[in-house]
């Protein structure tokens, strides 16, 4: 039996929690707090404590799906894209770039965050952009 | 200690050995296996102490016959009794190695957590209960500014599990924690006091004071003391001290005739 314990930090929030993930035979079976970390000292929220559990879940979107005539449809990545941006292009030449906003998220990077921010002014053209922990 | 390990897992007396290795710069839980002997020469001791009986049984509930060693503590060793006697571990598959390090109040060092005096410590500024009090000393309140003091600390709570989730003897498939018919689900704090105290009650003849359930709670709640006074409720009552021994806890026995006269609930 492989056992094996993987650290890494919580995906949840922008507080960035370090975590320990018990990997049994590849598949993630537990979430520990990691003591030695400078954020969370060997403590984290609920969200944190269950991070296997969304990993595992069925309910998870492993793969792209486009909403056509009312069902979701798996596609690759590439076509995904080119379904977005097409629809953007369409939507924005019909109403403008302010007709378009965008919300990013304390789940991804500060890196993350900067490029999407700087797609929605430089790419789009509007400064509709917001982050989800501006409750 | 390295060598023994190698020998162990050598000669198939363990299949996994469970200790401590630093990893990206953190010393982490680490399962040590007969394929890599190389990798024990890494293997760390008296570093930060997690719930490696807990792994162990996660271990054992995936593969009921698998063998494993382990670093222990003295709370270690206690928490494995505990196991054993809930047969949620078969002391025949577990070969215990004494490391070093305790953070039990049996002894004045506390090797691996925040409780020894002069490192980081707590940044509690406001005590209802301080969290290092003995329990003497937590009983010097009146009853009714004890209660006051329990309530503040309790109604910090974020329910977060955590206490229960890192606990090494909580093993129950099912939680009364999670029992909507005993606790209130949808607030935040949950139900105080009784969110606090179905656990306590339910340490009885459990917790063998390790103290992980206190580090892991981020609203610095003094739960060991809590369940400190539990369980030397439990030595006075049935002359058992939680984990010290292999036979059967008081809990686990099947008892003839009911000793205890029922009580109605005095109104509060
Ligand atoms: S454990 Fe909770 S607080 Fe920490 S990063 Fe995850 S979601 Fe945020
Ligand atoms: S001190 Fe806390 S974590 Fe340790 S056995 Fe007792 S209740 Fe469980
Ligand atoms: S660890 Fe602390 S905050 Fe979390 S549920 Fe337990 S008592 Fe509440």
């Amino acid at each position: 039996m492989e056992c094996k314990f993987v650290p890494s930090v919580c995906s949840y929030c922008g507080t960035g929690c370090g975590v320990i993930f018990q990997v049994l035979d590849g598949k993630l079976v537990g979430t520990l707090p990691m003591k030695t970390h400078p954020v969370n000292e060997g403590k984290l929220c609920i969200k944190g404590w269950n991070l296997h559990e969304y990993v595992n879940s069925f309910l998870r979107l492993k793969y792209p799906l486009v909403k056509t005539f009312g069902r979701f449809i798996k596609v690759r990545w590439d076509e995904a894209l080119q379904i977005t941006a097409d629809r953007f292009k369409e939507i924005i030449e019909t109403h403008g770039p302010d007709s378009v906003g965008v919300l990013v998220s304390a789940k991804i990077t500060n890196e993350e965050n900067y490029l999407a921010q700087k797609f929605t002014r430089a790419v789009i053209g509007t400064n509709n952009v917001d982050h989800c922990a501006r409750l | 200690m390295k060598n023994k390990i190698k020998e162990w897992l050598k000669s198939g007396q363990i299949d996994i050995f469970l200790g401590y290795k630093t990893l990206q710069g953190h010393p982490l839980p680490h399962a040590f296996g007969k394929d890599n002997l190389e990798d024990i020469d890494t293997l760390i001791t008296g570093s930060n102490y997690y719930p490696l009986e807990k792994i162990a049984t996660k271990l054992v509930a995936e593969k009921p016959d698998i063998k494993i060693g382990m670093i222990t503590q003295d709370h270690s060793q206690r928490a494995l009794n505990v196991l054993y006697i809930w047969n949620q571990l078969d002391p025949e598959n577990i070969k215990p190695l004494k490391g070093d390090g305790c953070s039990s109040n049996l002894k004045e060092h506390a090797d691996d957590s925040h409780r020894e005096a002069g490192k980081s410590g707590q940044f509690k500024k406001q005590f209802g209960m301080n969290t290092h009090a003995s329990i003497e000393e937590a009983e010097i309140f009146a009853q009714q500014e004890r209660f006051q003091r329990w309530m503040y600390e309790f109604q910090k709570c974020i329910k977060c599990y955590g206490c229960r989730n890192i606990c090494p003897v909580c093993f129950c498939k099912q939680c009364s924690l999670e029992h909507s018919n005993l606790i209130g689900t949808g607030s935040l704090p949950p139900e105080a006091p009784i969110y606090h105290l179905v656990r306590a009650v339910h340490m009885a003849g459990r917790c063998i004071d390790c103290g992980l359930c206190e580090e892991a709670c981020p609203a610095d709640i003094p739960l060991r003391l809590l369940y400190r006074k539990v369980n030397a409720i439990v030595t006075e009552l049935f002359d058992y001290e939680t984990g010290s021994r292999l036979d059967q806890s008081p809990f686990s026995i099947i008892g003839e005739s009911i000793t205890l006269k029922l009580k109605p609930i005095a109104a509060a």
